[in-house]
């Protein structure tokens, strides 16, 4: 009887593709070591049963030596052995380090099955492998499979009924090695190749020289493929939408509405000499669902795209190596710029990705420094939609207050909080081209989940919004709070009630400084303060969650004396 | 030891936990690796060990000692 069906390998040999095609489930996979942050549970149908499949993170070993592995070990050891199958994946260009583990499943006694995974990248590279003659040594199903196009899978599902344990000896650490020696001799065999155009730029993007050059180069070309997709979407398609159809569909609806009446102000707005503003009527239907469709949802597509088909090429490893100094300034090692990059879709993915880190004082550092100087692409979005208007030159300028906050927020935490941080150790993944097919699917999905996630809480955000602001039910904390907003940071009282909002979504928030009639300092200051105080709640749980109570009261102090200081310093220094 | 350069490890310092962690990536004394690059001030190393790439911090690094052959 199956009960349990665990996948593990070492990381980066994908096991998360493995996984989606055996369950169904989609998970995201990505080019770089550590995509998989938590467990991600499936089922698989087995003989008519339903059998649960684990996606362990990856492991390079079964004597664990970081917590991811360790949780990877202990999971295997929750059932008995003769109820679980462990498939083993893979990296079929990469075959002899993928052993160990191998190795030490079989001896450990696990059912095990190996799945030579990439099977069409090692063909590329001229890697043959001969997997009866595998079989046979190692006695347990050698299955040669490639997840990204399907092929194989159907008889991985076939084979899983038929492992079992065999017995082998226990090795050292030394013995497996020189085995695995042993065992490749008889079933690789490596054709000669020159160096391709692949293998020189990989060789090319570690280079110092070279490597910064790639790296500008690839940083530049992201920015204006990110802008250009956006602005497109934005000015072909959205707009148009919005400003003739929609727009005239409204005005046709509403022409007998009292202006005044309470359902007007809820469901329209304000209008601006007459007619909807999108930007600035606050309406359920006017404004909002411009911010999330037409502001903020091109640049999603634009931003995940690009981002995407970064990860999965396998660039982001490189560029933690060429970043490694920096970031071990601010008591962080190359790595953390994954993080960060998924910090800039959304903090969520960000945070949760900061357990790639190893130390928890590299987590606090990079979760703070995600949200107070990260912005994600709501935000950024609604920023340049806005701000953009006065000039990029006030868009750059935000960038660069969050871009210094970040470096000298991190150079005060390294100082300051105790401990060090760590040396980095990571294998860097050869670069891969992704099918289109996954690489939409992807794209599917995390535009799926921002649109889930987004529309239900703008749409009710903005009619409490309105509510609360028929009734005039702020003017108590914009009284409170005017001598800081109006005082300090110079802007008009009525300002806190975005600050407020941006708990609740930074987009929508952005979206309420536009009624104001600010100045470009005004909006530019305003823009900031939204981006370093609070995140929105949903980056608030996740916090939480991954700090601690204790922590995330740390880094809450932290976003508001920071808030404080910033917002004065840019009104009475900065920006005379 | 320069770029495109192969050598042996011979030994490698620190605690058992680098050593181990290096090892179960396949990095272990007696192995023949090939450094590739080094990001200058003092900053990461890449080496090619077997079939795959590593970057090692400029710390671990200092702590794999190489016979240059």
């Amino acid at each position: 009887m199956i009960k349990k069906i665990y996948l593990i390998g070492n990381p980066n040999v994908g096991k998360s593709v493995v996984f989606s095609r055996l369950t169904g489930v989609h998970v995201i996979s990505s080019n770089y070591p550590g995509t998989t942050v938590e467990l991600i549970k499936g089922y698989l149908s087995l003989r008519d049963e339903k059998v649960e499949v684990v996606d362990l993170p990856g492991t390079y070993s079964l004597e664990p030596t970081s917590s991811a592995e360790e949780v990877a070990v202990s999971l295997l050891k929750e059932y008995p052995k003769n109820e679980i199958v462990v498939v083993n994946i893979l990296d079929s260009t990469n075959l002899e380090r993928n052993l160990l583990l191998t190795l030490q499943l079989i001896e450990e006694g696990f059912p095990t099955i190996a799945c030579l995974n990439m099977c069409d990248d090692a063909v590329h590279r001229g890697v043959h492998i001969d997997i009866k003659k595998l079989e046979e040594i190692l006695h347990i199903p050698v299955i040669s499979t490639c997840a990204v196009t399907g092929v194989g899978i159907k008889l991985l599902i076939d084979r899983i009924k038929e492992t079992v344990p065999v017995l082998r000896e226990k090795l050292s650490h030394e013995e497996r090695w020189k085995e695995i020696g042993h065992i490749i001799e008889q079933v690789q065999h490596l054709e000669h190749r020159h160096h391709r155009l692949r293998e020189v730029l990989e060789d090319a993007s570690v280079r110092p020289l070279t490597g910064l050059l790639m790296a500008s180069g690839a940083i530049y070309v992201s920015f204006k493929i990110v802008r250009f997709i956006g602005e497109f979407i934005i000015n072909k398609i959205t707009d148009p939408f919005f400003y003739s159809t929609y727009q005239n569909l409204l005005e046709k609806l509403t022409i007998h509405w009292q202006e005044k009446s309470f359902l007007f102000h809820l469901l329209i707005g304000d209008l601006v000499n007459g007619k909807i503003d999108f930007k600035q009527s606050l309406g359920v239907l006017t404004t909002a669902p411009y911010i999330e469709f037409g502001m903020v949802l091109p640049y999603v597509i634009s931003f995940y795209f690009v981002l995407s088909l970064l990860e999965d090429i396998g660039y982001l490893p490189r560029l933690a190596i060429l970043l490694d100094n920096l970031l071990h300034r601010l008591g962080l090692h190359g790595y953390a710029i994954i993080p960060v990059l998924l910090g800039f879709g959304c903090n969520v993915p960000g945070i949760l990705s900061t357990r790639v880190l190893e130390s928890k004082r590299e987590r606090f550092i990079a979760s703070t420094i995600i949200s107070i100087g990260v912005p994600c692409v709501p935000l950024q979005a609604m920023i340049i939609g806005l701000l953009g208007t006065f000039g990029g030159f006030y868009v750059g300028g935000v960038y660069l207050v969050l871009f210094s906050i970040i470096l000298v927020l991190g150079v005060i935490l390294n100082r300051v909080l105790p401990g060090y941080s760590p040396e980095f150790l990571l294998e860097i993944p050869p670069y891969r081209f992704p099918p289109v097919a996954i690489l939409g699917k992807k794209l599917y999905f995390r535009i799926k989940s921002f649109l889930v996630e987004a529309v239900p809480i703008v749409l009710i955000g903005v009619l409490v919004i309105n509510i609360l602001l028929y009734f005039k039910l702020f003017d108590i904390i914009t009284s409170i709070s005017a001598p800081v907003i109006h005082g300090l940071f110079g802007l008009p009282k009525e300002a806190i009630v975005s600050l407020v909002i941006g708990f609740l979504r930074k987009d929508v928030a952005v979206g309420m400084l536009a009624p104001l009639g600010l100045s470009a300092k005004q909006l530019f200051i305003a823009a900031t303060l939204l981006a370093i105080s609070f995140p929105c709640i949903a980056t608030f749980i996740i916090l939480w969650k991954e700090l601690g109570l204790k922590d995330l009261i740390k880094s809450a102090l932290i976003m508001l004396g920071i808030s404080l200081i910033v917002g004065t310093a840019l009104n009475f220094v900065v920006l005379r | 030891m320069k770029a495109n350069h192969k050598g042996k490890v011979i030994e490698i310092l620190g605690g058992t936990n680098l050593q181990e962690r290096l090892m179960n990536m396949g990095v272990y004394v007696g192995k023949e690796v090939t450094k590739l690059s080094h990001i200058g001030l003092r900053g990461p190393i890449v080496i090619k060990s077997g079939r795959s790439n590593f970057a090692l911090g400029h710390g671990v690094a200092a702590k794999v000692i190489l016979e240059r052959e």
